[in-house]
Formats: C-alpha cells, sequence, structure tokens
C-alpha cells in the first residue's frame, strides 16, 4: 500500500519539478521550486526503493509501525527540500530525523540499538547545534526567512553571523556525513538494518545537502570571525571536502564488512559534492559556480541511485546469507549473478567510471574548479576517484575472480531484482544519455542562481 | 558514407549481446559468428584505410568527419565528433585485423565461459575504434575507460596463475594515469577564450595563436602521465610484465598490438597535436625519455627466463622508438620521425602480435615457456621453430620485414635531431643480440630427449602467416602507409 502511496507521490513530484508553478509562494514556509523539487524526487525515489525492497527484508509483527515510520520520515524529507524559513527547516528536519532513530534500532539486537542510540544522541547534538544557530540567525536579522537571513548576514557581516555560519555547517554536516561530523556514521549504518542504512545514505544525507545549499551557499564571506581574507565559505568547503574525501576513501581501503565500507564510500562521495559548494561560494555568479552547484546537485541523484542500490544489494546477501563481511563476496557472481552484476556497476559509477551517470556529476564538479584558486582540489579530486578504484576494483575482482565458499546458488527474489534493475538502468542509461538531467539540474541551478 | 566510422564503433558494440547470445544457443555458432562479424568489422576497417590512402585528408583535416551535439549546457559543450586521418587509419585497420586472429587463435587456448570472453572481445574492439576515431576529448577520454574494463576481466578471469594480482595492478595503473589525463583536458578546456573540447576546433585557435602556451605546460604533464602508463615508458611500465604474463595468449596480442598503441596514438595527436608549443619547448626531455626506454626494454629483455615476459620488455623497447620518432621531428622537422612512428606502431603490432600468439602455441604444447627448458625445438616441433625464427626476425627489424623501415626511419630522424641520439642505432643490435640468443638456446639447441610434443597443425600455420605475410607486403607497399601519414607529420610539425 505505501509502495503504491509513494509511487503516486513521486509521479506527483515529478509533474510538479517538470512544470514549475508560476504562483509566487512569497513569504510562506514552502515554496515549489524547482532544486526543491529535485531533492524531494530523488528522497522519495530512495524511500520507495527502501519499501519495495523491505517487503521481503522486513517481515515481523511490527510491519505497520515500520512503514508508517517510513512514510514519516519521507514526509519530513519532502517538506525540508522545500522549505523556504528556518522554522520550517527545523521542524522538517525534525520530522525526517525522528523516524529514522526508532527504524535504525528496529532489529532489537544489540547491535543495531547501539546504533540507534548513538545514532540519536549525535543526531539530537546536530539538531541543537542547528537551533542554535537559527536563534543567533533570528537574533541578527529579525527574521527566519532564510533569503532575508542570508541577505542579512551578507549585508551586515558580524564576528556572531560567523559564528552562526559556522554553526550550520556543523549542524547540516552531521547529516551530510562530513569529516570531522562523521564518526557516527560506519556505526549506525553497520548496526541499523541495511534498508534503513540505505534510506539514511541515499535520502536523509541529501536532505542534509538540501538544507545546507538554501542556507549556506549564498553566504560568500565570514570574513568577520577572524578578520583574516584567508577565512572564506569557499575554503572553509574547501577544506572540508579535501578531508572528507580523502578520510572516506582511506578508511574505505580498510574496512572488512561491506556495510561499513559502504559508509565510508559514502563519506567520500559527500566529498565531491562539498566541491561544488566550493566553485559556487569562490565567485557566485560565475559559469564555474552554475557548473558546480549544476554538478553538486547532479551527483546527488546519481550517489542516491548507485548508493542506494549498493546498499540494497548488500541488505541482500545479508538476508540471504546472514553475513556482511567481505568474505561472503567472493565468488559472488557464481552464487547471486544478478547481485553481483548490479554492485559492479554501482562501484564503476561510484568510482566515475565512463559511461555511467557517477563520470558525467564528477566531470562537472572537476571541470568547475579545474582552472582556478581551487586547482589543487580538482587534482586531489581525481586522485581520490582512481585511489578509490583500489577498493571498488578489489571488490569487484573479489566477486568475479575468487572462489566462493560453497557453490551453491542462492535465491534472489523478484522483488530486489526489480528495484536492482530499475537502478542499473538509472546508472547505465544517465550515462549514455546525460541530458535530460542535466537539463534538470542545470536549469534548477540556474534558477537557485537567480 | 560518411557514416562509415560511426558503424565501425557500433557495430562491435551491438555484437556484444549479440556474441553472448550466440554462445547461449550452441558453442560452434558463437565461434563462427565472432569470426564472422569481426571480419564484418575488418572489411569496413580496410575499406577505411583504403579511403585515407586514395584521397588523403589535407593537413589538420580529417575524413569520413560527423558530428553531432551529445550534451550541452549552459558553459558546457560536448559533440559527438568522429574522424580519420593517416594517423588513425593505419591504426584502425591493424586493431580489426589483430581481432579477427586473436578471435581464430583462441578457438584451442579458452576453455571455460567463452561466452563472456567473446563478447567481451567486442566491447574491447569497439572501444579501441572509439579512441583512434573520436575527436572529442571527453569522448576519447571515455572510450579509453571503456578499454579498461573488458582488459581488466580478460586477465583477471582467463589468465594464469597470477591474474588477479595481476588485473588489478593492471586497472589501478591505467585508471590513475587516465584521470590525471583528464583532469589535465579539463584544466586546458576552462582555461581557453572560447571554450571547447573539439580537436579541430582547438587546433584552429591553435593556428591563430590564440591559445597561451603557457595554458600548455600542466595539461602537457597530465596528458604525458596518461599515455606513457600506457605506451608504456620507463618508469611507468611496471604493470605491464605483470599483465602480459598472466594473460592469455590471444589476450596479449591485443594488449601488445593494440592497447600500447593508445599512448602512441595520444602523443601524436593529443600531446603534439593540441600543446604543441609547450611539447617543442621540452622535446628534449621527451626524446631522451623513449631512449631510455628504448635501451631498457633490451637490457631488460635479455633478461628474462620468460620466453613471454622477453617479448612483453620486448614491447617496451619498441613502443620506445614511437615516441623517440615523434619527438625527434619536432627537434630536427625531419618528418621521417612522425612517418616512422606511425608505421612502427603498424608493424609492431603484427610482428609481437604474432610472437605472443607464438608462446600461447608453445606453452600449450610443451607445458613450459622457460627458455632453457624449450631445447631442441627446432628438432621437436619444426614448424614452430620456422614460426618462431620468422617472427623473431620480423621483431629484430630486418628486411624484407617491414619493421625494418620503421626503425631506419626513426633513427635517421634521431640522427638528424642530434649527433648524440645516434647511440639509438645501437638498440637494434641489442634487441638482435637477445633475440638470436634465445633462438640459440631453443631453436639450435640439442633435444634432450623426445618429450612427445606436438607441433602446430598446418591451419595454426596459415594464423600464423596472417600476421606475418603483411609485414612482408607493407615494405613493398609503404607508401599506403607512409602517404597518408606525411600531411600529418607536416600538420603536427607546423603546429610546433
Amino acid at each position: 500500500m505505501l509502495v503504491l502511496v509513494l509511487a503516486a507521490a513521486m509521479l506527483l513530484l515529478l509533474m510538479f519539478t517538470l512544470f514549475p508553478t508560476p504562483v509566487q509562494w512569497a513569504g510562506s514556509l514552502i515554496a515549489p521550486d524547482q532544486i526543491g523539487g529535485i531533492f524531494a524526487l530523488v528522497t522519495v525515489g530512495v524511500t520507495l526503493a527502501v519499501a519495495v525492497a523491505s517487503i521481503d527484508f522486513q517481515k515481523g509483527p511490527n510491519n505497520p509501525v515500520y512503514y508508517s515510520l517510513l512514510a514519516f520520515t519521507a514526509l519530513g524529507m519532502v517538506l525540508l527540500a522545500y522549505s523556504q524559513d528556518l522554522l520550517m527547516l527545523f521542524v522538517s528536519w525534525e520530522l525526517m530525523s525522528l523516524p529514522t532513530y526508532v527504524l535504525a534500532g528496529f532489529d532489537k539486537k544489540t547491535r543495531s540499538n547501539e546504533a540507534s542510540v548513538k545514532y540519536a544522541i549525535i543526531g539530537a547534538m546536530s539538531s541543537a547545534v542547528i537551533l542554535y544557530a537559527i536563534s543567533l540567525a533570528y537574533g541578527l536579522t529579525g527574521s527566519t526567512v532564510i533569503s532575508q537571513v542570508v541577505s542579512g548576514f551578507v549585508s551586515h557581516p558580524s564576528a556572531l553571523a560567523g559564528v552562526a555560519t559556522l554553526l550550520f555547517v556543523a549542524g547540516f554536516g552531521f547529516k551530510m556525513s562530513i569529516v570531522p561530523f562523521h564518526m557516527w556514521i560506519p556505526d549506525a549504518y553497520e548496526g541499523a538494518p541495511t534498508t534503513i542504512s540505505t534510506l539514511l545514505a541515499a535520502a536523509t544525507k541529501k536532505a542534509g545537502f538540501i538544507a545546507a545549499i538554501r542556507v549556506l551557499l549564498a553566504i560568500t564571506t565570514i570574513y568577520a570571525v577572524t578578520q583574516s581574507p584567508f577565512f572564506t565559505m569557499a575554503n572553509v568547503f574547501a577544506v572540508l571536502a579535501l578531508l572528507t574525501m580523502t578520510l572516506g576513501n582511506v578508511a574505505a581501503l580498510t574496512q572488512k564488512s561491506m556495510t561499513r565500507l559502504l559508509a565510508y564510500s559514502s563519506i567520500a562521495q559527500a566529498g565531491y559534492i562539498l566541491i561544488g559548494f566550493v566553485a559556487f561560494s569562490n565567485a557566485p555568479g560565475s559559469a564555474a559556480a552554475s557548473l558546480g552547484l549544476t554538478g553538486a546537485i547532479f551527483h546527488v541523484i546519481n550517489h542516491a541511485v548507485m548508493k542506494g542500490v549498493a546498499f540494497l544489494a548488500a541488505a541482500l546477501v545479508i538476508l540471504q546469507l546472514k553475513r556482511a563481511d567481505l568474505k561472503a563476496y567472493d565468488g559472488l557472481a557464481k552464487r547471486m549473478p544478478l547481485t553481483a552484476f548490479t554492485l559492479a556497476v554501482a562501484f564503476l559509477g561510484l568510482a566515475g567510471v565512463p559511461p555511467l551517470s557517477g563520470f558525467w556529476s564528477k566531470l562537472l564538479l572537476v571541470l568547475s574548479v579545474a582552472n582556478g584558486p581551487f586547482g589543487w582540489l580538482a587534482l586531489a579530486a581525481i586522485l581520490n576517484s582512481a585511489f578509490s578504484m583500489g577498493y571498488y576494483g578489489w571488490l569487484i575482482k573479489r566477486m568475479y575472480m575468487d572462489e566462493p565458499e560453497s557453490a551453491e546458488k542462492v535465491k534472489e527474489p523478484f522483488l530486489f531484482v526489480l528495484v536492482f534493475a530499475v537502478m542499473v538502468g538509472l546508472i547505465i542509461g544517465i550515462g549514455l544519455f546525460p541530458q535530460p538531467v542535466i537539463n534538470f539540474a542545470s536549469s534548477a541551478a540556474n534558477a537557485f542562481i537567480r | 558514407m560518411s557514416f562509415v566510422l560511426s558503424l565501425l564503433i557500433a557495430l562491435p558494440l551491438f555484437a556484444t549481446p549479440l556474441v553472448y547470445a550466440l554462445f547461449k544457443v550452441n558453442k560452434r555458432l558463437g565461434i563462427y559468428g565472432s569470426l564472422a562479424i569481426s571480419a564484418v568489422v575488418l572489411l569496413i576497417a580496410g575499406y577505411v584505410f583504403w579511403q585515407v590512402y586514395a584521397t588523403p585528408p589535407a593537413p589538420g583535416h580529417y575524413l569520413f568527419q560527423e558530428k553531432y551535439s551529445w550534451v550541452s549546457f549552459s558553459y558546457f559543450g560536448l559533440d559527438y565528433l568522429v574522424g580519420t586521418d593517416g594517423l588513425s587509419s593505419p591504426l584502425l585497420f591493424v586493431s580489426a585485423f589483430l581481432t579477427v586472429l586473436s578471435i581464430f587463435g583462441s578457438r584451442k587456448l579458452i576453455d571455460h565461459h567463452e561466452a563472456e570472453y567473446y563478447s567481451l572481445i567486442f566491447l574491447f574492439e569497439g572501444a579501441i575504434m572509439g579512441v583512434f576515431t573520436t575527436l572529442n576529448l571527453i569522448l576519447f577520454y571515455i572510450f579509453w575507460e571503456v578499454v579498461l574494463i573488458p582488459m581488466f576481466f580478460f586477465i583477471g578471469v582467463w589468465g594464469g596463475p597470477r591474474r588477479k594480482y595481476a588485473a588489478l595492478k593492471f586497472i589501478i595503473f591505467t585508471f590513475t594515469g587516465s584521470t590525471i589525463m583528464l583532469l589535465g583536458f579539463l584544466y586546458f578546456y576552462m582555461g581557453m577564450p572560447t571554450p571547447s573540447f573539439d580537436i579541430p576546433t582547438i587546433q584552429a585557435l591553435l593556428q591563430t595563436h590564440q591559445v597561451p602556451v603557457a595554458l600548455e605546460y600542466l595539461p602537457l604533464v597530465a596528458s604525458f602521465i596518461g599515455f606513457a602508463v600506457k605506451l608504456p615508458l620507463v618508469p611507468f611500465h611496471s604493470w605491464l610484465p605483470d599483465a602480459h604474463v598472466e594473460a592469455p595468449s590471444p589476450i596479449s596480442v591485443l594488449l601488445a598490438g593494440v592497447l600500447l598503441k593508445m599512448g602512441g596514438y595520444g602523443f601524436l595527436r593529443i600531446s603534439i597535436g593540441l600543446f604543441p608549443g609547450a611539447s617543442t619547448q621540452y622535446a628534449w626531455i621527451f626524446l631522451v625519455l623513449g631512449l631510455f626506454s628504448m635501451f631498457y626494454g633490451a637490457v631488460a629483455a635479455i633478461l628474462q627466463r620468460d620466453l613471454k615476459k622477453m617479448i612483453a620488455f620486448t614491447s617496451i623497447n619498441h613502443m620506445g622508438f614511437v615516441l623517440f620518432g615523434a619527438y625527434a621531428t619536432l627537434i630536427s622537422g625531419n618528418l621521417l620521425g612522425i612517418q616512422g612512428a606511425i608505421f612502427q606502431m603498424f608493424t609492431h603490432a603484427l610482428a609481437v602480435g604474432c610472437l605472443f600468439m607464438l608462446t600461447g602455441y608453445v606453452q600449450h604444447q610443451a607445458g613450459t615457456r622457460e627458455i632453457p627448458l624449450l631445447k631442441g625445438l627446432g628438432k621437436n616441433m619444426p614448424r614452430t621453430a620456422a614460426v618462431l625464427l620468422l617472427a623473431s626476425a620480423a621483431a629484430m627489424g630486418l628486411p624484407p620485414f617491414s619493421s625494418f623501415l620503421a626503425e631506419f626511419m626513426v633513427i635517421s630522424a634521431g640522427i638528424s635531431a642530434s649527433a648524440y641520439t645516434a647511440i639509438s642505432i645501437l638498440v637494434p643490435v641489442l634487441t638482435a643480440g637477445y633475440f638470436l640468443w634465445m633462438i640459440k638456446r631453443t631453436v639450435l639447441s640439442p633435444a634432450e630427449g623426445d618429450h612427445g610434443v606436438h607441433d602446430m597443425g598446418w591451419s595454426d600455420v596459415v594464423g600464423f602467416a596472417a600476421y606475418l605475410v603483411p609485414l612482408v607486403v607493407f615494405i613493398v607497399a609503404s607508401y599506403v602507409i607512409l602517404n597518408p601519414a606525411l600531411p600529418v607529420a607536416e600538420f603536427l610539425k607546423g603546429l610546433a
């Protein structure tokens, strides 16, 4: 039932985003702009995939609770995507987060509960930080409307405004899985039911990004905090991006369990998305800013699909083989050929191998900083991509070239295969014909810039 | 017939699932189907090759050009742009030719997962055709990367005992090299006054001096790393002996005959063709690097006990000639260098392809590739020994094999660059030395008892003749390659 509702919601959102209504919703808490539409679409799409996969994965007496919590999260994410006001943003942020705390502990196993508690404590802290930042913003500008807060911060820079901006970075950073706010991610993703990890990695994380885009992108300078001309938002984002992608990739290489590996790889991908923020903050209104924001939005879409399907494939392996360690993946191609193929495509896409969808968005992101003061960041991103091939290629090697522990074929349920097929189709399809989605991302980015 | 290049790319790509399906129906049907499709591709490539000879495009122009917009939005435009000239048409032909031969040679050597194997060969061929025909930098990068994926599986699934290590090493080396190359392209694009990824458009800007030389340095270094890994140039070569030794022999043929040519092609088409100012300034460095590779490959080959590893180092030696010749032209203005480099790529593909295929047969029949263990090859396997002799002569550059002419042209350009680089004349001597020593130990040494080994059949002899006959033909008909190569050499020299 929920599946049908979500599918309908997705269709509706698609209509809404493709044909933006000319109505001005000035002064309201939410407004249907294109960029919000894209994020709403992505998050609902991921929730839909999770819901379909959960039909097989989550069998138990508490089903109604599980699906209704899922629906609440989806609602929270959609409202967040369209929020135009800090209070609305905060309320939907909580509406999105609270159900996921419960869902993370849904297995009632020690690990799952531990993950849930850890996630809930860190999540509550990030909410508190955001709330504090909102209170500072209201105190400084007398408004909670995002556009007014931003213009107030820019026209009257002050030390407090700088502090508020950094608090926003920290608060959103927890959800966006930016280093150094990432500590909870591997534990939570590993402990939570893997379908819920999918939701956290591919959907709620993206909600963090739309919040950051709305609030932080237009603020270019936090100069007032230290009086140092180097202390710009672009530099802050650049350092965060460098740390995030490097640490994510290096840590991913050393993992022994698939869910933890995917968690670290997900952290690394957040670093790539931040590159778009760097290009934007460095010179808003320039060609590079447009390329960067387009690339960031495009990569959000692609990453949601690629990481979502990778997590769901890991969920299927856990469901059928009852284990998550990497040994289970040796020779997987012989036992679960469709799952192995799905993972291989997702990994190649995440590594940015053309002509898959991940290549295009990474191309735009790197292009936006390739020639200019942040050229070193482009080099770092490229080297990180190459480095990530170390573990993605290694996993593909394990699945296709190593011998399995037992040669017994494992059943791959129809619903999982259906989700895999749609998402692999998206990865390859967007890779071969990126034009429609790029148009979509580019017009949203340009509308946002204006 | 302006869609002929698209056909050349699309046919193998569409054959990828088709061949898989054929194999699922029947194995014989699959092999004959693969041979037939690759023969059709060879015919088309032969037509392109002939047309480029018959009506060579003027300097800076391309034949069979096609252009469609693929991806474009504000600040970003990407075209599907293909075309060919005297640089790429011999490579297209030889790639299609080697694909047919490698499919022919795989019949007996590949005995598991045939459907996947043959369909990946076509994915590889389609991507290679794309690399050699596309004139758009991003599209070039895309095809360049797609080539890696089938090769990764070839080595890792159908390779020898250390195949997994070799496959992973191969993909990490080449992927790193090519992503750095891509970054160079992106940097160049963002810095240009009117950004474009199309090679002809950029070359038009270069001819009217609208691209500052300062912009060329970083992309030159970045593309150098990408191409040097592929060529491979010492010290970027360490993946190659591993990959070659572990890869099945028909794949070694494609690896040495086709994949390495991507590096040489890249140096000519992109390093020199797009960054001519910077290339000319630092031509000496490239020249010395090429020379060093030539010597290093030859010396390292002497030390090898494994026949296949020896031939792998021969490749490093021979591909050094390509870089050496190309940059000798930039320094001296002697067009023989670039012409010779193009010819060398063509002849090396055939000569080394033959040798690699041969090692596959030797191992299949004699059970070993260790040179000291292969005593009495002349007595026990006379036909195999004869082919080995002829192929070695081709690799050494003895007339009447056209490799002689190619090496001669490159070295004479090297001599006109400087009196010191005349030392390159010693390289063929070293090459002849280790080949002759190898032949002494295998073919000419007395047999130690009869191991009951079987010689190759006459049908296999025909297969090997297919590698060697063109080498003899093209020393007589060298103008088919050299005439269209002349405008390319003139153009590249003129840009600098």
